[in-house]
């Protein structure tokens, strides 16, 4: 079974009084373990779609089915519980708070979610994204890339169902950016999570196991290996 | 006009995209010009214009002659014998209670035949421009009755009318033989002719005021000179209404405290500015670099945030004026209120906004906010463009420097502490406000410092107590600490104003209470009914006082009685006891310490004195100095022999036998009896004998206990405005503290998106934001006890005792303190309740991806 599909999932968006169709009929479906690459121009609806999938926001028409859940039929209390449960994010601005050291920003999930041994599962994610030593250190004594391991450390802090990552190497340079890829690729494959990856970056649609195009709101095309 | 449309769109409309923020910060500043806006006119109407009730119908005379005790009749005799052409006006001088309504009104007997004939009869007898007495045959036969009396329009009587008055301790009836015009209802009277006055009055030989009307040249000193010369030693002369002016000197440290009070709801006010102020500029930052790069100088930024810090000061001020004006109808109720009880019977003149309150109303609202909004203002145009536009620099914490402000605060605590021991000047306690101020200044330089470290050491702990949301909470305001410390310290500086207060009030209330132990010795206590002031004495009928010392159960009664002198140009009260008689004294209430039977052996029937410690600060006079005052056809002097606390008034009393006062005011009839009871009789049946013996007199006759009760209730109602400024105070910090954690949300709201992205319920960030205003309200508490505290001891050892001479013990009110801030903090956390359902109702998806 998916863990992950959209059934004829159509979004629209009203903005100043005008409606834009963010997507149209969209029908998609994300196995565990697989690693999918979301591409297109800006405003194609990349993020609409990992939003859609990650419980952040609801189509306006079709059903996204979440491990066995339509989200639609949700409140904000079930939302939450399914994000908490099943969902990682992974962000272009790597999104740390700045006020925690990297230890407490990756156990925040599991304080958050009230589950005990937050900071042995914290030093064990670090451990998986190679940082183990600097979980002391602010997320402004970071790199770029070690910050984003800390995001990367973070979304699996609950060990998700799939990880959702919105341009995750758009702020960091080519060979950092290689190295993050290169360790989603293997997290999603040892995990066996499902992680959907919305990128400009033609080293990440080489990577992927499945590349879908998004053209105006619409599934372009999709490549599988 | 290109300028301010930019002015508009880039400083002001902006303001209307948060307008609850904006609303508060408006409020905030509406409120403190409203509440010093009411202070001022109420203070205005019921001390600075007010016109003590005998100045009724004094008319535009020039000189006055005034004598302790009465002036002599035989002056108006020595007068008219002068060689000038001056009209000579005796007046009776006392008050009288409508037996009906029991209003107290001023009652005041003139020669209305003289008046009416000093024009040469049949002439309408004008005493003021407003007041006109018609005078005809008929009104000159209606004179000569016994009970002819005339009375203000305000008073709704018609000719013919009968009406009962109290005077002294008798209800006599009288007939309205005519109406006048009072202007505004505030100024009616009884008017008798002097003959019946001084029967009701039953004060025969003298009369309490001569005014006179002289013609000009030569100058009224000149006058004042012919007219003394032919006075005898104890009478004096002096201008007309110097007794109008002597009150307003004495009522000048009520008010002038009353006002700085009122400035406590500005200067939290002031803070809240700051604060808003300081949000905008970071706010603004980007596009303050924009701008910048666009061509505008530092200047223009400059102006800019002063001009949105003087839109916030017009518009706070705009409704600030007429909430002042409805505030200061209350307010004038309650300082009148407190003038009769404590100064001199008055009636409050009319709440006039005036030119000139209208534009202290502006210059308050605007200057407040412009001079708070200077320093982020400042901070704002010296942001370079590239500095400001930089990208991914989201986030700009503003400097604070702690331990330079922590050392400055040291310096200036310092800097109070001196400030507190220089001495008044010119009976103002100028140097203690500057203390006080000096501290809340130092309060505000450390809260930066305190607030640090108790946020830094207790994150985490709070983390573990009370989840997550508090460790975030904490962080959260730790990591916008100038935010955090101004409202801090506009909150603690509120709170510090409210314990401070509660402490002077708890501690002078304690003092008046021990005081009240040695005070009032007797059992019970008779006085002539009517509503009492410091500077009425209606007298107890003789024949009364005689039957009471006679009752079986009644071991002796003191026979009080008190007279309103001039002494230094300021009133004060001569009192004498009866030392002759039976006396039961308490502990020691003199400043020397000595016991009570030593101190009165000095002054029985010798020219010592006791003085009230007002007094001595008043006239500047020890144990030992001599005095001297007009006391009927003299002008003795007497040694002060002892200093007694006196808590009953401030104006500063003389304590005498009542045989060495008998020698120059022969007049026996007491003001008051002190009623000693036999041991083993019962109170109850004491209290109904007595009664029963002064049926036909109108008395109220009250224990030792009910007394001690009104005199505590007349104390609390004093305090009652003040305690609704501190309250003003608090609401206004507490409104700032909601206003500012919204603009904190708003700011957070990246942060706040994220949290939900990683899980966090609805409830969760609403706890979140809860414990941040809990937090914040448990820092102010702490921070305003410690201020409070401090500027307590100013106040009562400083403040209280130069502005008024009261010596206080100080003393905690626990129990009303731990209330008060409990419900502060209370209205703090519930403060939180909307930022909260704001943070709650953003759009992650939105924040998050915002930028």
């Amino acid at each position: 079974m998916a863990i992950v599909s959209f059934e004829k999932v159509s979004k629209d968006y009203l903005t100043d009084g005008q409606r834009v169709h963010a997507l149209d009929d969209i029908t998609l479906e994300i196995e565990r373990g697989e690693f999918v690459a979301l591409m297109g121009r800006s405003g194609c609806g990349k993020s609409t779609l990992l939003n859609l999938a990650g419980a952040m926001d609801f189509p306006t028409s079709g059903n996204v089915v979440l491990d066995g859940v339509t989200t639609s039929a949700l409140k904000d209390a079930g939302l939450t519980c399914l994000r908490r449960e099943k969902v990682g994010f992974i962000f272009q601005s790597f999104q740390l708070l700045h006020t925690l050291t990297v230890f407490e920003n990756v156990e925040l999930p599991l304080l958050l979610a009230g589950k005990p041994k937050a900071r042995d599962a914290a030093r064990e994610r670090l451990d998986w994204v190679e940082l183990d030593g600097l979980g002391d250190r602010y997320p402004h004594q970071l790199s770029g890339g070690q910050m984003q391991r800390v995001g990367i450390a973070r979304a699996l802090v609950q060990s998700p169902a799939i990880l959702l990552a919105d341009e995750p190497t758009g702020n960091l340079d080519t060979i950092t950016g290689n190295v993050i890829l290169g360790l989603l690729k293997r997290l999603t494959r040892e995990l066996n999570t499902a992680t959907i990856m919305a990128t400009h970056s033609a080293e990440a649609g080489a990577l992927a196991d499945a590349v879908v195009r998004l053209r105006d709101g619409k599934i372009g095309e999709i490549g599988r290996r | 006009m290109g300028r301010l449309f930019l002015f508009y769109r880039l400083m002001i409309r902006p303001l209307l995209k948060e307008p609850v923020r904006a609303a508060l910060t408006i409020f905030a500043v509406t409120l403190g010009v409203a509440v010093v806006l009411a202070m001022d006119l109420a203070g205005n109407a019921a001390t600075g214009s007010f016109r003590a009730s005998m100045e009724t119908l004094a008319g535009d005379n020039d000189l006055e002659i005034v004598a302790s005790g009465g002036v002599p009749e035989a002056i108006v005799g020595s007068l008219a014998t002068l060689p000038y052409y001056i009209r000579i006006s005796p007046r009776m001088e006392d008050s009288a209670v409508l037996a009906d309504s029991n209003q107290t009104l001023p009652l005041i007997g003139l020669d209305l035949v003289a008046e009416a004939n000093a024009d040469g009869g049949g002439r309408a007898l004008v005493t003021s421009s407003d007041k006109t007495f018609e005078t005809n045959e008929d009104t000159i036969r209606q004179l000569q009755k016994a009970d002819s009396i005339w009375v203000g329009a305000s008073l709704g009587k018609k000719l013919g009318d009968r009406v009962r008055l109290l005077i002294n301790d008798q209800v006599r009836e009288f007939t309205v033989r005519g109406v006048y015009p009072d202007s505004n209802g505030s100024e009616s009277a009884v008017v008798m002719d002097l003959a019946t006055a001084q029967r009701a009055l039953n004060r025969f030989g003298s009369v309490d005021r001569i005014l006179l009307n002289v013609p000009e040249p030569p100058a009224l000193d000149e006058w004042e000179q012919r007219v003394r010369a032919i006075l005898p030693t104890g009478v004096e002369v002096r201008a007309q209404g110097t007794g109008t002016i002597e009150n307003r000197r004495m009522l000048a440290a009520f008010r002038w405290n009353l006002q700085l009070l009122s400035y406590i709801a500005l200067i939290v006010g002031a803070f809240l500015i700051y604060n808003t102020i300081s949000v905008s500029v970071v706010r603004r930052r980007p596009e303050t670099g924009i701008v910048r790069a666009l061509g505008a100088s530092r200047n223009a930024v400059l102006v800019a945030f002063l001009g949105e810090a003087a839109f916030f000061g017009v518009t706070g001020a705009l409704f600030g004026l007429p909430m002042g004006r409805l505030m200061a109808s209350g307010a004038v109720k309650l300082m009148a209120a407190t003038v009769e009880s404590l100064y001199v019977s008055s009636r409050p003149g009319a709440i006039a906004l005036s030119a000139w309150s209208v534009a202290l109303a502006f210059v308050i609202g605007v200057g407040v906010a412009v001079v708070s909004a200077y320093s982020p203002a400042r901070e704002a145009s010296l942001v370079s463009p590239v500095e400001a536009m930089a990208r991914g620099r989201r986030e700009y914490n503003t400097r604070v420097h702690k331990s330079r402000d922590l050392l400055l605060a040291l310096v200036l605590a310092i800097a109070a502490a001196g400030a507190s021991r220089a001495p008044a000047m010119q009976g103002k306690p100028v140097f203690g406000y500057l203390a006080a101020i000096l501290l809340v200044a130092a309060s505000a330089l450390a809260v930066p410092a305190f607030t640090d470290a108790i946020l830094s050491q207790s994150s985490r702990w709070l983390g573990k107590v009370l989840g997550v949301e508090a460790l975030l909470g904490s962080q959260s305001l730790s990591a916008s600490l100038r935010r955090t410390s101004v409202l801090v310290g506009a909150l603690s500086t509120a709170i510090a104003m409210m314990v401070s207060v509660g402490i002077m009030v708890g501690s002078f209330r304690e003092t008046v209470l021990i005081w009240m132990n040695d005070r009032l010795p007797a059992d019970l206590y008779l006085r002539p009914a009517g509503a009492p002031a410091p500077d009425r004495h209606p007298t107890v009928s003789l024949e009364l006082a005689d039957k009471i010392s006679k009752l079986p159960g009644v071991a002796g009664i003191d026979r009080l009685r008190a007279y309103e002198i001039s002494l230094d140009g300021m009133p004060a009260t001569l009192a004498s006891v009866d030392l002759s008689a039976f006396r039961r004294d308490n502990q020691s209430s003199f400043l020397s310490g000595r016991p009570t039977a030593q101190v009165l052996a000095e002054i029985r029937d010798s020219k010592a004195v006791l003085v009230s410690e007002p007094f001595t600060y008043k006239h500047h006079v020890r144990a030992g100095d001599s005095i001297t005052f007009s006391l009927g056809a003299a002008r003795p002097s007497f040694r002060i022999a002892d200093i007694y606390y006196d808590y009953g008034s401030e104006r500063g009393t003389i304590l005498m036998d009542r045989q060495t006062m008998l020698r120059y005011l022969p007049d026996p009839t007491p003001s008051n009896l002190a009623i000693y009871l036999m041991p083993g009789t019962s109170l109850e049946a004491a209290r109904n004998e007595i009664l029963q013996a002064s049926s036909g007199y109108r008395v109220l006759l009250a224990s030792n206990r009910d007394l001690r009760a009104e005199a505590i209730r007349i104390f609390d109602r004093t305090f009652a405005i003040t305690y609704a400024l501190e309250a003003v105070a608090v609401i206004v910090a507490v409104m700032g503290v909601a206003g500012a954690l919204l603009a904190l949300v708003i700011d957070r709201r990246r942060e706040i998106g994220l949290l939900r992205f990683l899980g966090a319920s609805a409830g969760q960030v609403h706890k979140q934001i809860l414990v941040e205003a809990g937090l914040l309200g448990l820092l102010a508490n702490f921070a305003g006890l410690a201020l409070g505290f401090a500027l307590s001891l100013v106040l009562i050892f400083v403040i209280n005792k130069q502005s008024f001479g009261w010596t206080i013990r100080f003393h905690w009110p626990v129990a009303v303190l731990l209330g008060a801030i409990s419900v502060v903090y209370a209205a703090t956390v519930l403060s939180g309740l909307y930022p909260a359902q704001v943070a709650v109702g953003l759009n992650p998806l939105e924040a998050v991806h915002e930028g």
